[in-house]
């Protein structure tokens, strides 16, 4: 493995992460919206 | 090689992050609290929580103390390809767990424990050998993660092991016992957004603190030719290959897994599980890079102990303000961990033992509250007590892993198969426990004609475990396909060699034997279960007592 190549393979995990992050922020604002349109609790 | 001391933080400011991050997530649960708590919701909530947080909470729950530092000391035995064959085959645990959630789903759409639909299924010696299997292994797990919380205490501030523990004890408790299942979901989104934030920081600081890619060339010759092999065999042999047969072992046997495929919304399971799976995967083999990087600066473990790698790599090459991210980090992975434990182990009391046989399928929804409550409150002073006597738990984990690798076969099965009988469950988890212990301990010698059938077993195993996974995504042909192919394949690789492996030989005859026995004794029966009273028999509690009251 070269040594861009072992940068990139260190490096990706804490962008997908980031990545798994935005989506999560972005579902949970979902939620949040779905439960007050629907009048119901979330849990 | 060099050893490096580690950086403190001051007693003020390790409580200050303790209680900062047990206030916040105490406060939390206030927000969902109710006065009185549905006991359904205090054991799976609503049954149709959203996306966001049930993926959350998935991640949150897989992830424990241990994930770190057992994939930065694969990264540092292994090298490249060390975080891989921990974080991966962690990570598909969820994903070939979710075909058969579905399936769990569709039958009893109401169900709180995997055990209380066995006892529907089969009847009670299926439904205990289950509710404890799943018991002992919350038990484990919540005391590692006490064990956990003190070590860290104890190496990165001034405080003491025992004192670390009871913090961690006492604060997973207050916000968990109120409201249950829904308040450590709803803190579980809290502490992964916390933990990711971490993740995302810490890696790429300690990578360019270390020098990044300049130290990555210069330093190459650090790691051996199997370390820098990304396809090493030996990592995968011993590192891999265990932990890939135990994939659906460890799906089956933890509860916690199971009240989340019943928390969240029936259409979402599927795409909840395969974030939760990326999710998860990106995290731990994130953090297993730095065992890997800590390898390339030839970085010496703290007294030969590899679970000190992370908090070496973080009091040497992070500021103090990244130390106190890394703490929450760790203590946020331990907590969602240890409060999952605890809602686990509240829901087996709840349902298994005060609703199917306290109360004989009558259960009171308030006495039955006070049980989960009680049960939450002896787990945790159990938890502390056995983490604070550091009592060897090695043999309880092999125990525990027997049987959840003869489960694994009739659980799946009975969920699909309609002659798989309560008779051939019971026998299938007796006769492969068995046949484990014998295998893991030698007590036979494992020497020629013995060796071989124990060989020919784990062949079977080899086909169990390929085809039950190929069956949930693709169905039986290909199911069966797969088992027969994969067992051909290993046929000669098995034989003459897994003898010398006993820890991988044992775990695939007890995957072998459940599933012969299985088969075999089910097909001498003539029964057929209907799976349609399967949601007859499996309800909500708390509506099915209002309803019996009104009538």
């Amino acid at each position: 493995m070269t040594v861009f190549g072992l940068t990139a393979y260190i490096l990706v995990w804490p962008v997908l992460s980031a990545v798994v992050l935005l989506l999560l922020l972005a579902a949970f604002a979902k939620d949040v919206l779905d439960a007050r349109k629907n009048g119901g609790d979330m849990l | 090689m060099h050893e490096t001391a580690l950086f403190q933080l001051s007693t003020s400011t390790t409580i200050l992050l303790l209680a900062g991050f047990y206030l916040a997530t105490f406060l939390m649960s206030l927000i969902i609290g109710k006065r009185h708590e549905n006991v359904d919701g205090y054991m799976v909530s609503n049954n149709a929580i959203g996306f966001g947080l049930s993926a959350a909470s998935m991640i949150a729950t897989w992830i424990w103390a241990a994930s770190f530092y057992a994939s930065a000391s694969a990264g540092y035995k292994f090298g490249i390809s060390g975080p891989i064959h921990y974080g991966l085959w962690g990570a598909l645990m969820i994903l070939f767990i979710y075909p058969f959630g579905m399936r769990f789903r569709k039958l009893a759409p109401k169900a709180h424990t995997l055990a209380e639909i066995m006892y529907a299924r089969h009847g009670k010696s299926s439904q205990m050998i289950l509710a404890i299997s799943n018991i002992i292994g919350s038990c484990i797990s919540l005391m590692v993660n006490f064990t956990a919380a003190g070590a860290l205490v104890s190496v990165l501030s001034p405080l003491s092991f025992i004192q670390g523990v009871l913090i961690a004890g006492v604060g997973v408790l207050s916000y968990t016992i109120w409201s249950g299942f829904r308040a450590s979901v709803l803190t579980d989104f809290a502490q992964l957004i916390a933990m990711i934030i971490a993740a995302v920081v810490i890696i790429p600081l300690i990578f360019f603190n270390l020098g990044g890619p300049d130290m990555l060339a210069a330093n190459m010759p650090n790691l051996s030719l199997a370390q820098s092999d990304f396809f090493s065999t030996e990592a995968f042999l011993q590192q891999g290959a265990p932990y890939l047969v135990a994939v659906l072992a460890y799906a089956i046997g933890n509860q916690t897994i199971a009240q989340r495929l019943f928390a969240v919304r029936e259409d979402l399971i599927r795409p909840t599980f395969i974030t939760a799976t990326v999710g998860y995967g990106a995290i731990v083999i994130g953090l297993g890079m730095l065992g890997l990087l800590a390898l390339f600066i030839g970085l010496k473990p703290l007294d030969g102990n590899m679970n000190n790698i992370i908090p070496q790599m973080a009091s040497t090459y992070l500021p103090p303000f990244a130390i106190g991210l890394f703490f929450v980090l760790v203590i946020g992975s331990l907590s969602s961990t240890a409060d999952a434990d605890l809602c686990a182990l509240s829901a087996i009391v709840m349902t298994d033992i005060y609703g199917k046989s306290l109360a004989r399928g009558t259960p009171n929804p308030k006495r039955m509250l006070f049980w989960g409550r009680f049960t939450m409150v002896a787990a945790t002073m159990l938890g502390v007590v056995f983490a604070s006597l550091r009592l060897d738990i090695l043999m309880m984990l092999v125990f525990v892993g027997a049987l959840w690798g003869a489960i694994v076969f009739p659980v799946i099965m009975s969920f699909y198969w309609d002659r798989i009988t309560n008779k051939a469950f019971t026998l299938a988890v007796g006769s492969a426990v068995a046949m484990f212990v014998v295998a893991r301990f030698e007590l036979l010698p494992m020497t020629g004609a013995i060796a071989v059938v124990f060989e020919l077993f784990a062949t079977v195993g080899v086909g169990v475990v390929a085809g039950l996974m190929a069956f949930g995504f693709f169905g039986k042909k290909v199911g069966a396909i797969c088992g027969l192919l994969a067992a051909a394949a290993m046929l000669p690789y098995s034989i003459g060699f897994l003898r010398d492996y006993a820890v991988l030989l044992s775990a695939l005859t007890s995957y072998g034997v459940s599933a012969i026995v299985c088969v075999t004794v089910s097909l001498r029966s003539n029964q057929r279960f209907d799976f349609d009273l399967l949601d007859e028999r499996v309800v909500s509690f708390q509506r099915s007592t209002a309803a019996l009251a009104r009538t």
